[in-house]
């Protein structure tokens, strides 16, 4: 324990000594990292919703209320009925505005500020499965032309398309970005423990002269170059996380697409992002350890030269 | 105890720095290696401690040969091994008593061993009453027996002593000759270089004179005169 302790303790003072380039390494952990977890949110994000465009509702027509502004009583009926005569429609379901306010609450239940709206304001809809997916645009435009009764139409296609460009662009380019900087962090790292030995060159001299262990020596550095790259992964994790729940807030009001990954999708990839940063720390200590490692057979007689 | 076998030490560049030592020091015994700058004390001195391979040749300490010592085993050879140099080598933002027990604390003793055998280490090397000192607030004499404390707290049965007179007055050094005899009074084996003749001359030990790193001479209570001619 006592000897756990001291290896920790020497690791942060190490770490408080060269505060700023340690700051630089941290940096491009975190920079890599963000890229790279950004591009999986965007990721998981089409895919949840590729999954939920190709399975669920696949045209919302939000209506006008009956009764008012010369829409007739029963045009919310009359207009049911035909749509559910269309051959490219699968299905067809009416939500009454009663049903919207319910799940209008479902959706916001954890936004209590958002439920204090007039449940009035909230349109009667119909909801419609397609028999094939690629017919969306033009049952958009047959409902789009019935002006007296369809208030608006919302197809996730737009989205959806958007979003793509968008993964594609990160998957290529944000992807490499981080892969680039990933490396550069493991250099970075690597030059920290450099200078950290360097630092300590007259402890670790004399540590070889009375025979402590190599894995002894090490380990402090190691520890260090963890620490700097689990931190870099979790600025980069509570970034992205930050920036996503911020997104699907700001964006929930999209009843076809969501913009939330959800808690456990975050915690699992953040815990594995995470080790990504400790290994990365780690590889980086060891690079940064090699050539002490190759002078290990030299004792503190002479100072270690050379970093 | 320590045993060289035909030892041949050529440095990179070229300088034979010993050639064919061939030495055999036994349990308990203290010996000075002297001769003049550059005949080759501290190599061979190195050469015992691993921190340079040999050329050629062999060497035992404690009973291993320590020629074909894989890496990873150098360390316990270290520590079975205390060595002393003419810088003292003491951390200067570490109190006396710190230093000592850094020398433990690497090896992962338990903090009540530490206390306790730092304590007796300082005893011993009569600095009893400055553990909290830092080393500038030592004189030379004061930091050099911390230095010998660190070196012998884990009671190695072997010590490598490199000139540890060398920056020290002919008084002080006299009570750090006392030191070290004191320590080889309780077994420990000592091996000295020194280009000091007072010591040599007044210690009455056994002599390995070096030049041009070959043994020209070796005598059971020998004087440095002879080294000279
Ligand atoms: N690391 C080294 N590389 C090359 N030559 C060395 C090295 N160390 C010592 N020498 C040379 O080896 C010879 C013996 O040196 P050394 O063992 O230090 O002698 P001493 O301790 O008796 O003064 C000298 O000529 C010295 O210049
Ligand atoms: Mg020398």
């Amino acid at each position: 324990m006592s000897r756990f302790l001291f290896l920790v303790k020497e690791a942060l003072l190490s770490l408080r000594r060269n505060a700023l380039i340690v700051a630089g390494a941290v940096l491009a952990v975190f920079i890599s990292l963000s890229l790279a977890f950004g591009a999986l949110v965007v990721n998981e994000i089409l895919r949840i919703n590729t999954l939920a465009w190709q399975e669920g509702v696949h045209v919302i027509s939000f209506l006008k209320d009956p009764g008012v502004d010369g829409v007739p009583v029963d045009a919310h009926e009359a207009l049911l009925a035909e749509v559910r005569s269309w051959e490219e429609v699968e299905e067809a379901r009416y939500v009454d505005k009663t049903g919207a306010w319910l799940e209008y609450q479902e959706l916001f239940a954890s936004q209590e500020e958002l439920l204090d709206i007039d449940p009035n304001v909230l349109p009667a809809s119909i909801r419609i499965e397609l028999v094939d997916i690629d017919t969306h645009a033009a049952i958009k435009s047959r409902l789009q032309q019935n002006v007296l009764v369809v208030r608006e139409v919302t197809t996730a296609a737009d989205s959806i398309e958007q979003l793509q460009n968008l993964s594609s662009v990160l998957n290529v380019l944000g992807l490499g970005m981080a892969v680039v900087l990933g490396l550069a962090a493991v250099v970075l790292i690597a030059n920290t423990i450099r200078l950290a030995i360097y630092a300590r060159r007259d402890e670790v001299s004399i540590m070889k002269l009375v025979g402590a262990s190599n894995w002894f020596i090490r380990v402090p550095f190691l520890l260090e170059g963890m620490v700097e790259g689990v931190v870099g992964a979790a600025l980069a994790v509570f970034a992205v996380w930050l920036g996503s729940t911020n997104l699907a807030r700001a964006g929930s009001g999209f009843a076809l697409f969501r913009l939330d990954v959800g808690n456990d999708w975050f915690f699992r990839w953040g815990v594995l992002f995470l080790i990504f940063g400790a290994v990365a720390g780690i590889i980086g200590s060891m690079l940064g350890l090699s050539r002490y490692l190759r002078d290990a057979e030299s004792s503190g007689a002479e100072v270690p030269t050379g970093f | 105890m320590i045993r060289l076998e035909n030892v041949t030490k050529v440095y990179e560049g070229g300088t034979v720095a010993a050639y064919d030592v061939s030495l055999d020091i036994s349990k308990g015994e203290f010996v000075f290696l002297v001769g003049a700058s550059g005949s080759g004390k501290s190599t061979l001195i190195r050469l015992m401690l691993r921190e340079e391979p040999v050329t050629r040749g062999k060497i035992w300490v404690a009973g291993k040969d320590i020629t074909t010592l894989p890496r990873w085993k150098i360390p316990y050879l270290r520590r079975s091994v205390g060595v002393v140099f003419q810088d003292y080598k003491l951390l200067p933002n570490k109190t006396v008593a710190e230093n000592v027990a850094f020398a433990l604390e690497v090896l992962g003793r338990p903090p009540s061993v530490i206390t306790d055998q730092v304590e007796q280490v300082l005893d011993l090397v009569g600095l009893a009453d400055k553990g909290a000192r830092y080393p500038r607030q030592l004189s030379g004499g004061e930091q050099q027996r911390v230095s010998v404390a660190r070196s012998f707290v884990n009671r190695p049965p072997i010590m490598l002593c490199d000139e540890p007179t060398g920056n020290l007055d002919p008084k002080t050094s006299v009570g750090l000759m006392k030191l070290l005899d004191r320590i080889n009074r309780t077994g420990t084996t000592v091996v000295m270089a020194t280009h000091d003749h007072a010591i040599v001359d007044a210690m009455k030990r056994r002599v390995v004179a070096l030049e041009h790193g070959k043994v020209t001479r070796d005598e059971e209570t020998g004087r440095y005169e002879g080294a000279l001619k």
